[in-house]
């Protein structure tokens, strides 16, 4: 058994000489243990960390130009696609340590998420949201308005990170620094190693940038903990599962804005003029990337992949080039570890399916040889959604017509997220409206699932616009407002 | 009605004489020649078993050991028709789709079936359960046989009362609910006239009687020779409690020694039970111990989540069991649950679930809850 010492947790240089109480939380798999530190963390800790941080962005980025800003967080990106890069090196050791992820699909995640925060994309999501990015900094002059305006973020973003999607947490520093917030951050035990580590990275760049942001550890349902960052707080980020959000939501005081993003689905679809025997091979090499980034356990990760019969390529043929592609990744991103549990499930499920094969129905199972690594399944598509298993577990559903996947889905809407569409055909504008219309927050094509853009409106909402709070200077010559009720009194 | 073909009927003969052997033989050999011909004969009769087994290349002819048989995973059940003789199916037995209502395992029982479990119930609780032949009271936490035909549960405690119990033994669960008054007023009596009771039924029916003991504020103190069997998890329908908490109760409220408390692991996918060894140890003078016993006619391996591979004795993997009680289905059971291999027997961990699935994808787990609140 290997054993290794991280640091899991995040503290202002100007801040860590008053904590001397670290603790060490045993973490990890059963082949890898990781002993992580992290400071004894209780409420008065929390307030006074929290009151730290608002103080040092009071005196540092709430002034910061956000050129500045934008600048400090592209060098961040660029160090971190540097293959060189030692914290990178090390992350791409303690990740896969505490999460089972393989090296591969870390370091592939690493690059999916710092190649979409480079300056351009940042300056490219802010004029997307707000317009003009320059509101961020001073008054300027709105033409619609007709007035001055300024956008504010808020003093002090919380957020807690669940799970442990590699390198996501990035984007929550990323968002608070780019509304002037500072940010403190609560990861959790799947994944508590990146986010300090990213942070040492900004303390490099720009240390008083640093001063106003930081990343803790707790266990989680320490009430009195939560409670005091909370109430600190002047926004609210939550990631997690639905029912874990929900009972965090209900402690959260009401002035306080939240932002909750909950576990969500993905599916494809596939039309029938797109399944042509020229470049079939690289659709398939596609889906299955679709599925085998992140292990098919992100939100981003589809469930199925609906394909349309009557094309060059059949369903079924399709499913087999998407076995073979599936089989080539397992050699250059391999799977990550498995939970018994989820090892159970898919062999049980693979098990079903390979009764339904030998009594002839019309399903076709291909698997990785040896253990769960990959499942590929061909089936007519049931007419009622189930989730995978995931962990790279495909499914084809073949259907005739592609817009009977509707009625199937709509029910799901809440839960329904990000979608790969490709119809290759006039039907497919009319086929992506009804996808908008059902729930889905994001349409992309095959390939692209597991890769958003900074622009993307993260589960349907704009994430930096909705941080701030605007104040516009609505003060002209004239006393307009007043008119109607100065004769009404003069009468 | 017609008959089992008589090739099946002498099979059946020979397991059964190989059950009434008793648990104190370790026939090795003569367990694998029984469990090497009724796979064969299941390869044989199930179209679908066959093409199962001629995949994975385990065919009665290239096998020469039980380990190798072929298992079917208990999920299975729940979509494929594994019986032999379907069309003569006596009874048929139900799983309790827990994760999915829609979904139920079922399991159909041909006569000389239920002769082979009848058999294994009537052998293996004599000793686990009553090594001491008492004659008790049988109170079960369970639905009558009549209102319940399809739970497996409830048929082999309907056969304990048959084979064990006084006549004034009963259920007590009805379609009004748990009947805890009754129970109450079956213990008093117990006390009373100073007859053993004998509990048994679903772990969480104990613990609801537990939890409404505390409230009323009553305790029992049950005659010598009382006892406890219970079966199953708690699924969601009481408390989840850690099997001290569970004995400590059974002492508290009830009056009944650990040693007397048994636990049984019992699945519609297998005929046999799997008892805990508390007081047969007990009844032979041996150190208390606490695992579940393989009787001679079955045998349990424990396997790699992943890859399925036998695992050495004392890693924990998923229990596998090959029961030659299983002859009107299939033998090799691959089930969900995690273990390991103790002495002459297994511990159990319970289900392995769809685990601690990290990432921000919804589960399976997860949208069934949420569909069902809303």
């Amino acid at each position: 058994m290997q054993s290794m010492d991280v640091n899991g947790y995040y503290l202002p240089p100007g801040f860590r000489e008053k904590i001397s109480a670290f603790t060490v939380e045993q973490i990890g798999s059963k082949e890898t243990q990781v002993r992580l530190k992290v400071p004894l963390v209780t409420r008065a800790f929390v307030e006074v960390l929290a009151d730290y941080l608002k103080k040092q962005r009071e005196a540092y980025l709430a002034e910061l130009p956000l050129k500045k800003i934008i600048q400090v967080l592209d060098t961040a990106s660029r160090l971190w696609l540097d293959p060189a890069y030692p914290p990178r090196q090390l992350a791409l050791k303690t990740i896969p340590a505490v999460t089972g992820f393989s090296p591969e699909v870390v370091a592939a995640s690493i690059d999916v998420e710092m190649e979409s925060s480079l300056a351009e994309d940042i300056w490219r999501a802010l004029e997307d949201e707000i317009i003009n990015p320059l509101y961020l900094d001073d008054f300027y002059y709105s033409k619609q308005l007709g007035g001055f305006r300024r956008a504010f973020g808020p003093e002090l973003l919380v957020s807690f990170f669940s799970e442990n999607i590699p390198a996501l947490p990035h984007l929550l520093f990323m968002r608070s620094a780019l509304v002037k917030s500072a940010c403190l951050g609560k990861v959790a035990s799947g994944e508590p190693t990146f986010a300090p580590l990213y942070l040492k990275t900004i303390e490099d760049i720009d240390p008083r940038m640093a001063e106003c942001m930081s990343v803790l550890y707790w266990r989680g349902g320490e009430k009195g903990v939560e409670d005091a960052a909370f109430n600190q707080a002047d926004a609210v980020i939550l990631f997690g599962g639905v029912e874990a959000c929900n009972s965090l939501i209900e402690r959260i005081p009401r002035r306080i804005r939240i932002l909750v993003h909950g576990h969500k689905l993905g599916f494809g679809a596939i039309g029938k003029n797109r399944l042509k025997i020229d470049g079939i091979d690289g659709l398939a090499k596609a889906v299955a990337y679709d599925h085998a980034m992140f292990d098919q356990q992100a939100c981003l990760a589809p469930h199925v992949y609906y394909v349309e019969s009557g094309g060059e390529v059949s369903p079924e043929a399709f499913a087999q080039k998407v076995a073979d592609a599936m089989d080539d990744i397992q050699t250059q991103m391999p799977r990550g570890l498995i939970h018994p549990g989820e090892a159970s499930a898919i062999n049980q499920l693979r098990a079903k399916y390979e009764m339904q094969e030998l009594k002839g129905k019309d399903v076709r199972m291909w698997v990785s040889a040896g253990g769960t690594e990959w499942t590929v399944i061909y089936e007519k598509d049931p007419r009622i959604f189930r989730p995978s298993p995931l962990k790279r577990f495909v499914r084809i559903w073949e259907v005739e017509d592609i817009f009977h996947i509707l009625p199937t889905l709509k029910p799901l809407g809440p839960f329904l997220q990000n979608a790969a569409v490709d119809l290759a055909d006039e039907r497919e504008k009319d086929f992506m409206g009804r996808l908008g219309d059902i729930g889905l927050t994001r349409i992309t094509a095959p390939g692209n699932m597991p890769k958003p853009s900074m622009m993307w409106h993260h589960d349907g909402i704009s994430p930096l616009a909705a941080l701030l709070r605007w104040c516009d200077i609505e003060k002209k010559a004239s006393v307009a407002g007043l008119g109607p009720l100065i004769k009404e009194n003069e009468k | 009605m017609q008959a089992l073909p008589q090739h099946v009927i002498e099979i059946d003969q020979a397991i059964l004489e190989f059950i009434n052997r008793g648990i104190d033989h370790t026939d090795e050999a003569m367990f694998n020649q029984l469990a090497l011909t009724i796979f064969a004969l299941q390869y044989q009769t199930s179209g679908l078993y066959r093409k199962f087994c001629e995949r994975r290349g385990k065919i009665p002819e290239t096998i020469a050991c039980w380990e190798e048989i072929p298992a079917i995973p208990t999920d299975v059940f729940k979509t494929a028709q594994l019986s032999l003789f379907p069309e003569l199916a006596q009874r048929t037995f139900m799983t309790s789709g827990t994760s999915n209502p829609d979904e139920k395992g079922v399991v159909a029982y041909d006569r000389g079936g239920l002769k082979l479990m009848d058999a294994t119930i009537r052998v293996a609780a004599g000793e686990f359960l009553f090594p001491d032949r008492v004659n008790p009271r049988l109170l079960i936490l369970a639905p009558s046989p009549e209102s319940a035909p399809h739970m497996i549960m409830v048929y082999g405690m309907n056969r304990l009362i048959e084979y064990f119990g006084r006549s004034d033994s009963r259920f007590l669960v009805g379609p009004e609910g748990f009947k805890i008054q009754d129970l109450i007023h079956a213990l008093e009596h117990c006390e009373q006239e100073n007859i053993p009771a004998a509990i048994c039924g679903g772990s969480f029916g104990f613990v609801n009687f537990f939890d409404h003991c505390k409230k009323i504020g009553r305790t029992f103190r049950l005659p010598p020779g009382s006892r406890c069997l219970d079966a199953g998890g708690f699924k969601g329908r009481s408390r989840e409690l850690d099997r001290e908490e569970f004995l400590e109760c059974c002492g508290t409220y009830l009056g009944i020694a650990a040693a007397w408390c048994v636990n049984l692991l019992g699945m519609t996918e297998t005929a046999s039970q799997f008892y805990d060894n508390c007081l047969l140890n007990l009844f032979r003078g041996r150190p208390i111990s606490r695992i579940k016993i393989n009787p001679p006619w079955t045998r349990t391996l424990v396997v790699n989540p992943d890859t399925l591979e036998p695992l050495p004795k004392g890693e924990t993997g998923l229990l596998r069991h090959v029961d030659l009680a299983n002859r009107g289905h299939v033998c090799a059971i691959q089930t969900d649950d995690m273990g390991r291999l103790m002495g002459d027997g297994f511990e159990i961990d319970g289900r392995a679930g769809s685990g601690e699935a990290k990432g921000c994808a919804l589960t399976i787990d997860e949208l069934t809850r949420l569909q069902e609140d809303g």
